[in-house]
This record gives C-alpha cells, structure tokens and sequence, in this order.
C-alpha cells in the first residue's frame, strides 16, 4: 500500500531527533532515516516522473542534498516536510528543465517502465483518473494518498493557507470519484444518467431539518 | 418543512475519515453521521475513491548498494568536514537573502565610490625638503604653492632687485639700488647719492647703462588666497600690516552676503623690500589655501628706456645749444623750437614709462583674497522657516510636474515604436507561451 512511514507521535519525534542527532555528527541517525524514507521518497518521485531513471536520480540527489543541509537543520517543521520540500524543489527543477528540453529539443522518448508495462488495469485506470486532474489538485491527492501528508503539511509544503487545502482536496477527491466510478456518483445524486459537479453535491447537502431528523 | 442549512459541510466528514479534526468537533461530526443518511452518502464514495487509489502500488524497490555507500561516505566525509573546521556556511545564508545582500554590497560599493571621489583631499603642506629646492633654483618664477610654509630667506633673497654691491653705489633707505636716470636725476634729496652719482656720470658723458648690467630688476606678483577665522579681525590687521611695510591698496572689494562667508579682493602694493616681511604677516591671519608668484625681469626693458631716454636728452641738449649760439632765420628758428618740443615730448613720455616700470620694480603687486572660515548659524534662518516650506513646496511641485512632462514626452517619443514592436513581439511570444505552458504541463502529467 502506501510507502510512508508511521505515523505515531513516537516516529514522528524521533525523525527530528535523529536528523539533529545526524547534524551534530551521528551517520547512525542518518543511516535510519535513510532506511525509513529510502522507499517512500522512491515513491514519491517514481509516481511523478516518467522515466525511472531519472526518478531514481531525484531520489538520490534528495538524500544527497539532505546530507549536505543537515549542518543548517532546524527543526521548524516536521522532518518529513522538510524532506518532501527538498524533493518537490528537485522535482519542480527537473520539470521545469524537461520543458525547456521538450520545447527547444523536442520531446524525448521515455524510457519504457518494466513496471508500468506490469502494472495492474486498475492502477493505470487510477493514474490515468489522475492525470486528468487540475496539477494542483493532483498534487494535493497524491501527498495526501501515497505520502500520507497531513493538511498542514500539504499547506506548508504547497505555500497554501489550510482551509483551501481542505477544500480543494475535497473538490479533487469528488472529480475523482466522479472520473473512477461515474455510474457511482450519478446514483448519490440521484439524478440518473447526469454527471455532477462538486458545486451542485455541496449544495444539495444542504438539508431541510426534516430529514435529519 | 423548513430549510435550515446543513451543520455539517462535506469537506468535514472528509476530514474525519482523514482524522484531522478536532476531538471535539470529530464527536460532534461522528454523531451527526450516525443520524443522518445523506452525509453517510457521502463517508462511503470518500471512502471507495481513497480504497481506489491504493490500487496504484509501487514495486517494492531493491537500492542501489554502490549509491548508498557513496551516499554514507558522503555523510561522513561532511560531518567530518564540518566537525574538524567548524566553520559556518554563509553561503546559503547569502543565497537565500540575495536581495539583502545585493543591496548591502550596492550601499558599501556606493559609499566607498563617493569617499573616493569626493575630493575630500586636504591642503597638504608642502615639504620643506621640496620647498627649499624650489628656491634653491634661484629662480621662483611662475611657481605655485599651496601651503602656509613661510618663505624662506633663500627664496626672499631670490625676489629682491637689489643689486650686487657696486662700490660706487649705497642702497637707499630700503636698501634699494634704484635704477639709473630720471628717477635718480629728479630725486630731491641732495643726500641721494645714487641722483648724485647719474648726475656726476652723465656730467662726465660716461655710459651709465652699464650699472644696469650689474643685476636683474625684477618686478614681483604674488597671489595669496587665504581663509581666515575671524574676518573682521583679518581685516584690521590687513590695514595694519600695509601701513607697517609702507604699503598700500591699489584696489580692494568685500562682500558680505547673507548665509555665507564673508570674502576680500585686493589688489596690494608693498615694497618689494618689504614683501617677504609683509607676505609672512598676512598669511598669519588664516590658512593659506593658494599661493602663487610670479617675477617679471624688466631689466633690458629699463635699459632700453634709459638708452632711449639718455639719447633723447643729448639731442635736446644739442638742439638747445643750436638755438642759443647759433643765428638764422625765423623759420630755422621755429623748426629747432619745434623739434626741441618733438624730444621733450618723448622724453617725458620715457620718462613716464621708465618711472612706472622702476615703480613696478619698487612695488611687488599682491593679489589677495581673503575669505572667512564659513559657520553656519543656528537659529531661525532668514528668510522664515514657512518661506523655506513655501520654496520647496513650489520646488517640488516644479520638479513633479517635469518628472511627469518627461515621462509624457518619453512615452511620445518612444511610445509609437514600442507599440509596433508589441504588435510584432507580442503574437510570437503569446504563441511561444502557449507552447511552454504545454510542454510544461506534459512534462508535469507524463507519468500519470
């Protein structure tokens, strides 16, 4: 399922301990933060970037430039922000580069995924729902799905105040149920043979005291 | 029934499922959804979209064993690295402030441009060393000095005309030899032994111009500019110093004008016996800023004048005895007489020249200017200060409305070929934008 760490107060703590632990000297410390976001950060950046390759390489330039940022460390915000910040500047790097490439080059052919050519119909039937996704929006489902990111986190990471967190992941998660399961979201509106906009189900939701009762 | 609206927004029951409520406000949501159908429709499709999206699972990945043990060496050599030096890296500090650090090295570039070019250069003393060869030269012609050094007696001895010692000849008073001729033929002093001397070496038809030879006449200006604290006190003194060397103001002009210095023009004459003594007295009122001198050497000018005159003076004499001794007609008469008025006419008009060129030699000439140290005056300045505010109001309304006539009249004159170039430039770079945006955004959902 989804590669992230647990989530308990306990772990949570000790990535920062160990990150401060690593900046005054501790490789140990490193080498277990190492273990628990060597696969997640893998993931990250294999969801986001076509050639595996060079998601391979961003997953390594991250550990990297962590290593070469924990004499700065400061434990302002969680040790997973901080990490996925530095992959989501890698990742902005290189698609800002793969455009200039795509634009001035010419589009380069990918490099075929073994795993994608094995992925399951479903996965690619849920990768092609969200592709079809707004970027920002995309964004915020795959951090909170697959990096389990809080609200706050998906906030601080996305530059975007919370509540818009909370309302634009609403509004993708609905396009996206609508997109997976179309005949599923017709049914709960009880519109038959219409498609629903996330606007017109927040309106009907509001409820005539009766019902509720 | 009546239409209330909902306690519970969607958004909400997402956020229970994804336990980022509050406890208070989860319970509150928790009950709700236990007694509402229409919210738990929408718990079960939130529930069913995220059940999808795990189906896309990653294959669990191997590593890659020679990245991570360069990475741990990494690590090492980094701590190591850091621990042994302990040296701060400022350079991410500066790179993430570049616009702090951009301004600051601007600001430090910007004073130290100013400093340097500010001609904050202080009058510099010349040194002795340099001032004593200067003079050691003899010659002190045309040269110009920026300092308060007094002169030297070597360098006054190169401004005096006083002749070398001829035995035949004392100095007189001011131990001045004058030069030969009128001037000493018309002096009334029969003490004067030079006068005396002319008169005897004329008398005995000897060639005096010779004297002339003896040593250079010289005729000195100096140009003094001085800066003195106290003016009024400077300028006494100025009266004061000229009455002691028997000088005198040929020409003199103050002004005094409201909120600056005061300031003196003079054109000075001073004996030229006089003029170290009379220089060091003046440039002791303040600091010398500028000071220049200059000589003029008249010798062979006053020779000529005396050969001329001398000549003159022979052919009267000559003319005079014809008209005495010598019979003849009127008109032989009249053309002596009119001839002997021709020579006396130009040897007074040598005479004139010869004693205002021997006067120049008498009396070196000093240009003074003398200005007061500036202070500004605290108080309420004149005009008031709602004057002042008027001016500037006016100033800055003026200079306003020229910044905007400048800008108009820089839109006019570019503004018609900017607008053309926007038509050209702006469909291609619109096109080329659009071309970006979807690169960019393949790039972005190519994975997907």
């Amino acid at each position: 399922m989804n590669e992230a760490p647990s989530r308990s107060p306990d772990s949570k703590s000790s990535d920062e301990k160990l990150m401060l632990a690593f900046s005054q000297g501790s490789v140990e410390a490193f080498a277990e933060l190492f273990r628990r976001y060597k696969q997640p950060i893998h993931g990250f950046f294999r969801r986001r970037v076509t050639d595996s390759a060079h998601a391979e390489e961003l997953a390594q330039e991250t550990f990297l430039a962590l290593v070469r940022s924990a004499v700065r460390y400061e434990p302002r915000a969680l040790f997973r922000t901080y990490l996925y910040a530095i992959g989501l500047k890698l990742l902005q790097n290189y698609r800002r580069n793969a455009a200039f490439r795509a634009f001035f080059i010419g589009e380069r052919k990918a490099i075929v995924d073994p795993a994608k050519h094995d992925a399951t119909e479903s996965a690619l039937w849920v990768r092609g729902a969200i592709a079809k996704l707004d970027a920002m929006d995309r964004e915020m489902v795959m951090l909170r799905e697959y990096e389990q990111l809080s609200y706050a986190e998906i906030a601080d990471l996305l530059a975007i105040p919370v509540n818009t967190v909370r309302s634009r992941l609403f509004r993708a998660r609905t396009a996206l149920r609508e997109l997976l399961e179309p005949s599923a979201a017709t049914a709960s509106s009880g519109l038959k043979g219409s498609r629903v906009s996330a606007a017109q189900l927040a309106t009907q939701n509001r409820i005539v005291k009766g019902d509720c009762a | 029934m009546k239409a209330e609206i909902h306690e519970i927004a969607p958004e909400e029951i997402m956020a229970l499922l994804d336990g980022e409520l509050s406890v208070d406000r989860e319970a509150a949501v928790s009950r709700h959804l236990e007694e509402c159908a229409t919210c738990k429709e929408i718990r079960q499709p939130m529930r069913a979209t995220s059940a999808a999206l795990a189906a896309w699972v990653l294959p669990v990945r191997s590593g890659d064993a020679h990245f991570e043990s360069r990475l741990f060496d990494v690590a090492r050599d980094v701590r190591y690295a850091e621990v042994a030096t302990g040296v701060r890296q400022f350079a991410p500090f500066f790179r993430r402030h570049w616009l702090l650090t951009a301004a600051t090295s601007a600001l430090a570039a910007g004073i130290a441009l100013t400093l340097s070019s500010s001609g904050l250069h202080l009058a510099r003393p010349i040194s002795s060393a340099k001032a004593q060869s200067e003079a050691a030269d003899g010659s002190g012609f045309g040269m110009g000095r920026a300092d308060s050094e007094p002169i030297t007696d070597q360098q006054d001895k190169n401004f005096t005309n006083r002749l070398p010692s001829a035995p035949e000849v004392s100095g007189d008073s001011n131990g001045l030899v004058h030069g030969l001729g009128d001037h000493a033929q018309n002096s009334l002093s029969d003490g004067d032994t030079v006068g005396a001397k002319f008169r005897q070496l004329e008398l005995e038809g000897k060639d005096h111009s010779r004297w002339l030879q003896n040593g250079p006449m010289i005729a000195r200006t100096v140009s003094l500019t001085i800066v003195a604290k106290d003016f009024g006190v400077a300028r006494t003194s100025l009266d004061g110093i000229l009455a002691k060397h028997h000088g005198y103001a040929a020409s003199l002009s103050a002004s005094t004008e409201q909120n600056s210095a005061r300031s003196l023009q003079a054109s000075l004459r001073v004996p030229a016996a006089e003029l170290g003594a009379a220089m060091a007295e003046l440039k002791s009122l303040g600091r010398v800023q500028n000071e220049s001198q200059n000589c003029e050497e008249v010798t062979q000018q006053h020779a000529d004048l005396v050969a001329r005159l001398n000549n003159s003076r022979k052919t009267e004499a000559r003319l005079q005895d014809i008209l005495r001794n010598r019979t003849g007609k009127i008109s032989d008469v009249l053309a002596v007489e009119q001839e002997i008025a021709r020579v006396r006419g130009e040897i007074e008009q040598m005479g004139a020249e010869r004693t205002g060129l021997e006067h120049r030699v008498d009396f070196a000439t000093l240009e003074l200017n003398l200005s007061e140290e500036y202070k500004a005056q605290l108080g309420t300045p004149v005009p008031s200060i709602s004057t002042h505010f008027h001016n500037a109001t006016v100033k800055g309304l003026r200079s306003a409305l020229e910044t905007v006539v400048s800008i108009a009249l820089f839109f006019a004159e570019v503004g018609p070929s900017m607008v053309i170039w926007l038509i050209v430039i702006l469909p291609v770079g619109w096109f080329f934008w659009r071309r970006w945006r979807r690169s960019y955004g393949l790039a972005s959902s190519a994975s997907l």
